[in-house]
C-alpha cells in the first residue's frame, strides 16, 4: 500500500464512521467532559486547522512541539491527510529557568530535519530567529498557563532561514509519519514510518489481538511515545474502534483517571510501562470511589522490562474490581518497528522462568542462590506473524534456549534506519537487514524474555553480569528503598577488567551504622547469589541516585556521580 | 485554615521528609529531579496529614509543587476543608 492508498484509506475509515464518535480526548481534568469527536467531524477539523497553520510544502516535515491538547491529535491527522510528514516532540515540561529550558529545546531542534516547526505561540516568538526553518504559533485554548515557562524572551544569535518549498530529496516517497526514538532529552533520533511498515504493523496486531471495532482503547500515554501514537490512536482507529486520552500530567496525578475513563467507555485495551502497574497500585487507598474494570480484555505491559511484582501487586489490589491476572499481559515493543514485536497471547497467564535457570557461558548460575529470592523473568510472548527473533552472543554465534545475548529482530514492519540531514543512518542495521535493538534477553520455546538494555552489562573477568541481576538482590535487603538501586561497571586498572558497583538508597533517615549493616548484607548476598563480590557497594540517603527528566533512574548519570565522588575521596 | 506561616512550615517539613535535605524555598524540586513526578501525590499525602485538610488533586497539575514557595501558593488557592 503506497502513501497515496493509505491516505485515502485513512480518509475511508473515517467517513465510514460518519456519525460514530471515534476519538474521546479529555484536554484537562477540570473539564470533566472530554471533547468527541466523530469520523467526519475529526476528518473536517484535522483539514481545516492544518490549512489554517500549515506552510511546509507536500512531503515536508512538520515538527509538532505542543502539549496534550485537542490541536496536537488533530494536526497528526490534518498534515498526514495533506501530504505533510507530521513528527510529534515531546513537550518538556516547566523549567525553573526559562532560559536555560528554552536553549536546551532550541539545541534538540536546530539539527533536526524540517520545514516548519509548530508551537505555542510564545514558544514560537522566542526561537524563531534562533531556528533555520518556519516557526509557527499554534494557540491552545486555557493553555496559557503553559507559557508561563516562556516568558523571558530568547537573545539568540539569528541563523539564516532556509524555507524549503519542495521537500528533502531524500525524503522517503512513501512515509506517512515521523517518530523519535530516544526519550526525550539527548539526540533525537528520527525514525521514518512508511504506509508500507504502518499499515503491516497494524494488520499483523490486529491479527494477533483479534482486535475488532467492538473494543477500545483507554490511554494517559504520550503520543510522542510509540505506545501511546501507535497502540493506543493509531491501531484503534485503523480498526473502526474508539479510544479515550488523557495526559499523563492528569493521569500521575489522579491515577484512578485511567480506570474511570475505561469504565465510563468499556475500554478494552490499555497499555502501560511496568511502572504504571506499581503506581496505580500504590494509590489505590487515594482513590475516593471503586469501579468496574472487569470488561478490560488485557493491560499489556511494554516498553520496559516486565517485572512479576508490578503486575503481581496490580491484579492484587484491583481484584475485588475485576481484575483478573490473566488480563495482564506483556509486550515488547520499539519504534524502529513501528510498534509490537511480540505480544503474549490474550487469556494465558505470561509465563516466567526463574532466574536460575538461565545460561550464562562462563559461570552456571544454578548452582548459585537465585532461588533464594524467588525471583523469575516474566515473558513478553512471541514474534508477531511475519517477524522473527533471534538472540546472539557478542562474537556473532547464535544463542540456545535460556541463553541471554542481544536482541535482534526482522520484520514486515522494519524501519530502514535512523533519518536525518544525511540520510538513513544504517549502523543498526546488519548486512543482512536485522535490526540490532540493542536490548538484551533469551528465547525459551518461542516466547521473548527481555533483560536489559546490552550497553549496561557489567564484564567481570570475561563474565557478563546483567546489572539488573545485582539490582535485583540488593532491592531484597530490609531498609532498601524499593526499586532504588542502581548497579554498574567501574574501570579496574590494576586488573585489567571492570569491577561491579552497587549503590542502594536507604529508606527513611539516613544513619551511617545502619548503611554500614546493609553495605555488608548487600555485599555478601551479591556474592552468594551472582557469583561475582561488588568491589563498591554504597548505601546512601534518599534521592541521591540520579534519575533523568523522564524519571527513569539513570545508570549513566549516578556512575557519573559515583566516580566524582570518588575522586573527590582519593583527592582529600 | 493555617496561616501563610504555617503552611510554608509544612510544606518545608514535607519536603525535608522527602529529600532528607535543605532546600530554599524557590529552589526547584520536580525539574530538577529532587523529587520525582510520581513522588508528587506522596507529597500530597505529607501535607495534608500536616495540614489536616484535603488538597483537590482533580484539580492540580505537578508543577503546582515545583518549589515550596509554589506548594504555599498552590494551598493557598485551593485548600479545603477535609
Amino acid at each position: 500500500m503506497n502513501a497515496t492508498v493509505f491516505r485515502e484509506e485513512l480518509r475511508a475509515r473515517l467517513l465510514e464512521n460518519a456519525d460514530r464518535v471515534i476519538l474521546r480526548i479529555l484536554v484537562s481534568r477540570t473539564q470533566k467532559e472530554p471533547v468527541e469527536l466523530t469520523g467526519s467531524q475529526l476528518l473536517e477539523r484535522s483539514l481545516a486547522l492544518a490549512e489554517q497553520y500549515c506552510q511546509a510544502p507536500p512531503m515536508g516535515v512538520v515538527l509538532l512541539l505542543l502539549p496534550h491538547s485537542l490541536e496536537l491529535f488533530l494536526l497528526h491527522f490534518g498534515l498526514i491527510l495533506t501530504g505533510r510528514l507530521p513528527a510529534i516532540l515531546a513537550w518538556p515540561t516547566n523549567r525553573i529557568d526559562p532560559e536555560k529550558y528554552q536553549r536546551n529545546i532550541l539545541h534538540q531542534l536546530r539539527n533536526l530535519p524540517a520545514a516548519q516547526v509548530l508551537t505555542l505561540p510564545q514558544l514560537a516568538r522566542n526561537l524563531d530567529a534562533g531556528l533555520p526553518y518556519r516557526v509557527t504559533g499554534c494557540p491552545i485554548p486555557d493553555a496559557e498557563y503553559l507559557e508561563k515557562g516562556f516568558a523571558i524572551e530568547l537573545r539568540v544569535d539569528p541563523v539564516a532561514k532556509h524555507y524549503r518549498d519542495a521537500a528533502a530529496e531524500d525524503t522517503p516517497p512513501d512515509a506517512i509519519f515521523l517518530q523519535f526514538s530516544g526519550g526525550t532529552t539527548g539526540a533525537q533520533k528520527c525514525v521514518v514510518v512508511t504506509s508500507e511498515i504502518l499499515e503491516a504493523q497494524l494488520r499483523r496486531l490486529t491479527a494477533c489481538l483479534a482486535f475488532t471495532p467492538e473494543d477500545g482503547v483507554a490511554s494517559w500515554l504520550p503520543l510522542y511515545h510509540d505506545m501511546g501514537l501507535i497502540a493506543c490512536l493509531w491501531f484503534p482507529l485503523w480498526n473502526n474502534a474508539p479510544s479515550v486520552h488523557c495526559s499523563a500530567s492528569d493521569w500521575l496525578m489522579e491515577p484512578s483517571l485511567l480506570f474511570a475513563l475505561a469504565e465510563r467507555y468499556t475500554s478494552t485495551f490499555c497499555w502501560l510501562p511496568n511502572f504504571a502497574f506499581s503506581y496505580l497500585a500504590g494509590q489505590r487507598e487515594r482513590m475516593e470511589r471503586t469501579f468496574s474494570i472487569g470488561h478490560v480484555r488485557a493491560w499489556i505491559n511494554c516498553s520496559e522490562p516486565v517485572r512479576q511484582r508490578s503486575m503481581n501487586n496490580f491484579t492484587e489490589t484491583f481484584t475485588a474490581w475485576g481484575v483478573r491476572p490473566e488480563q495482564c499481559q506483556a509486550s515488547y515493543a520499539m519504534a524502529e518497528n513501528v510498534f509490537a514485536v511480540t505480544q503474549t497471547p490474550l487469556g494465558d497467564l505470561p509465563r516466567t522462568v526463574p532466574r536460575s535457570r538461565v545460561k550464562h557461558r562462563s559461570v552456571d548460575f544454578s548452582q548459585l542462590a537465585y532461588d533464594l529470592l524467588d525471583d523469575v523473568y516474566v515473558a513478553s510472548g512471541t514474534a508477531l506473524d511475519g517477524m522473527s527473533i533471534r538472540i546472539r552472543h557478542a562474537d556473532g554465534d547464535l544463542c540456545a534456549e535460556y541463553e541471554p545475548g542481544g536482541i535482534e529482530i526482522l520484520t514486515e514492519s522494519l524501519f530502514s534506519g535512523y533519518w536525518g540531514n544525511g540520510g538513513f543512518q544504517k549502523q543498526a542495521l546488519t548486512a543482512d537487514g536485522w535490526y540490532l535493538t540493542g536490548d538484551y534477553g533469551f528465547l525459551s520455546d518461542g516466547h521473548l524474555y527481555v533483560i536489559g538494555r546490552t550497553k549496561d552489562i557489567v564484564i567481570v573477568g570475561g563474565q557478563n553480569i546483567f546489572p539488573e541481576d545485582a539490582e535485583m538482590v540488593a532491592n531484597s535487603v530490609e531498609g532498601v528503598y524499593p526499586g532504588r538501586v542502581v548497579a554498574f561497571g567501574v574501570e579496574n586498572e590494576q586488573q585489567g577488567t571492570e569491577s561491579l558497583a552497587v549503590i542502594a538508597e536507604m529508606r527513611g533517615v539516613f544513619e551511617r551504622g545502619q548503611a554500614q549493616r546493609m553495605e555488608r548484607e548487600i555485599q555478601k548476598l551479591v556474592f552468594s547469589t551472582i557469583g561475582i563480590a561488588p568491589r563498591y557497594v554504597r548505601v546512601v540517603p534518599e534521592r541521591w541516585i540520579v534519575k533523568s527528566t523522564a524519571g527513569k533512574i539513570s545508570r549513566k548519570e549516578t556512575r557519573m556521580r559515583f566516580l566524582e565522588e570518588q575522586a573527590g575521596l582519593r583527592h582529600t | 485554615m493555617q496561616d501563610h506561616n504555617q503552611i510554608r512550615d509544612a510544606a518545608r517539613q514535607s519536603v525535608y521528609e522527602m529529600i532528607n535535605r535543605q532546600v530554599e524555598d524557590a529552589d526547584s524540586l520536580i525539574a530538577s529531579g529532587l523529587i520525582d513526578s510520581l513522588s508528587v501525590l506522596k507529597l500530597i499525602a505529607q501535607l495534608e496529614g500536616r495540614l489536616g485538610l484535603r488538597l483537590p488533586t482533580d484539580q492540580l497539575q505537578p508543577d503546582d509543587f515545583e518549589s515550596i514557595e509554589i506548594i504555599v501558593e498552590t494551598v493557598e488557592r485551593v485548600a479545603q476543608e477535609p
